[in-house]
């Protein structure tokens, strides 16, 4: 039996005596894309945080490729290999080619690594024409698909997207969804937390859901 | 009184390339800058300690260095002359009544502005960029830097603020630099000993002056500022 990319274990989250959840166990294979659903409150936004190492106060812990980490002594190299996007993702106030070239730089790519992986990140996200715009000037459904494209170029094994089609117009969630299954196509592992519906149908997508303090893996 | 004359003076002074009066703009100048250079960086990266770092007495340490903005420029002076004059612990160094102990002082007293401005604008950043940075793989240092940069405008403000205030200080000036002609004579310790000797060109002309430079610098910062506004 293979090692699963990334295995729960204990993973506990309270607020003072709240019990937030409580996750015994859970699996997420290489290459699965899935959706976490729930009820607003029940934790989605705070389990991504904690995975993405944003969130330490948490008990418990995981094997990432078998590696055993706890979230409150989260190591740095997980870091390179989980890469999770905000709900309303920021962009660094410069234009989109640096914001692409940031997380390349962090991995000391060669220049021309990064440039090869820039021009292909816009292309992938549509974005040609937005090369030099500042993110300022960037729609809602270009800034979020800048973030996903943003993300994707430093091929992380653990893709985390929250509420990617929140707030966007017909056409951005039009689009953002059309990315979406091109990860799934990739065979990239990524967890998408959302309440969209078109999302959670997405087909080739397992589900996940996040509710009362428990969580269960749904029929894909 | 005719200020028509004096300020027809002042121009002719200022035009005429008199040396004595611009070997004092030079000096304030460069003494001004020289301070900003020097306590910028330390100041920043405290102000950014104090704004994302919590530890025993951070508060304390924020409180005293905002009190440290309303303290009387005089007693700085005060400190300082104490501390450098030939009896003080650093008197060996021989530094007072020069121009390097007029840059301690403006040192001191741009510190708490730059550190102040930091803070708040550290604490104003969205705080989605250093977890941004922090998801993208960058080191807390690398992040902290880059959070620095989202918030360079305010940075920037307090750079000018702090210069603004340091160019235009008079008490801390004239305590430790003692006004000498040619030495430690700067702008605004030559308009007040000028005004009181009832020679107003003088004193008109380098006060220009110093409106020009605050002007300058103030303007730019709008510049930059609207440049940033259109990102």
């Amino acid at each position: 039996m293979s090692v699963p990319l990334l295995a729960l274990r204990g993973v506990r989250k309270t607020f003072g005596p709240r019990l937030l959840f409580e996750i015994d166990r859970l699996s997420v294979e290489e290459g699965g894309a899935y959706v976490l659903v729930g009820p607003n409150g029940s934790g989605k936004t705070t389990l991504m945080r904690i995975l993405a190492g944003l969130d330490r106060d948490a008990g418990g812990g995981m094997d990432f490729r078998g590696e055993p980490a706890a979230f409150t002594s989260y190591p740095e190299r997980l870091r390179r290999s989980i890469v999770y996007v905000h709900q309303h993702p920021y962009l660094f106030h410069t234009s989109l080619r640096h914001n692409l070239e940031y997380g390349l730089k962090c991995r000391g790519l060669s220049s021309a690594e990064r440039a090869r992986r820039v021009d292909e990140a816009i292309a992938w996200a549509g974005l040609e024409r937005r090369r030099t715009t500042p993110p300022g000037k960037l729609s809602g459904g270009e800034k979020q698909r800048a973030a996903l494209a943003r993300a994707r170029a430093l091929g992380p094994e653990l893709l985390l997207l929250d509420e990617p089609t929140s707030n966007l117009d017909r056409d951005g969630r039009a689009q953002t969804l059309e990315l979406l299954a091109q990860l799934r196509d990739e065979r990239r592992t990524v967890i998408v937390a959302c309440h969209d519906q078109e999302v959670i149908g997405l087909a080739g997508f397992a589900r996940m859901r996040l509710d009362d303090g428990r969580i269960a893996l749904q029929s894909g | 009184m005719d200020l028509l004359q004096p300020t027809r003076q002042a121009f002719a002074l200022l035009f005429g390339g008199d040396p004595e009066l611009w070997q004092i703009i030079w000096l304030s100048l460069w003494v001004s800058v020289g301070a900003i250079a020097l306590v910028a960086a330390p100041s920043i990266a405290l102000g950014f300690l104090l704004a994302k770092k919590r530890f025993p007495g951070q508060r304390a340490a924020v409180v005293l260095v905002q009190a440290l903005l309303s303290f009387p420029t005089v007693v700085i002076g005060l400190v300082i002359y104490l501390l450098l004059s030939r009896r003080g612990p650093l008197g060996s160094f021989e530094l007072l009544f020069t121009p390097w102990a007029i840059m301690v002082g403006y040192m001191l007293i741009a510190f708490p502005i730059l550190v102040v401005f930091t803070i708040s604008a550290v604490q104003g950043a969205d705080p989605r960029v250093y977890e941004t940075a922090r998801c993208l793989g960058a080191g807390r240092f690398a992040a902290s830097l880059t959070t620095l940069r989202e918030v360079r405008f305010g940075i920037l403000a307090a750079v000018v603020n702090g210069f603004g205030r340091a160019i235009s200080e008079v008490g801390c000036a004239i305590m430790v630099g003692g006004n000498i002609a040619g030495l430690t004579r700067n702008i605004p310790t030559a308009i007040a000993l000028e005004t009181t000797k009832g020679d107003f060109a003088q004193g008109i002309a380098l006060g220009f002056v110093l409106m020009v430079v605050a002007l300058g610098v103030n303007v730019l910062l709008a510049l930059l500022q609207g440049q940033g506004g259109l990102r």
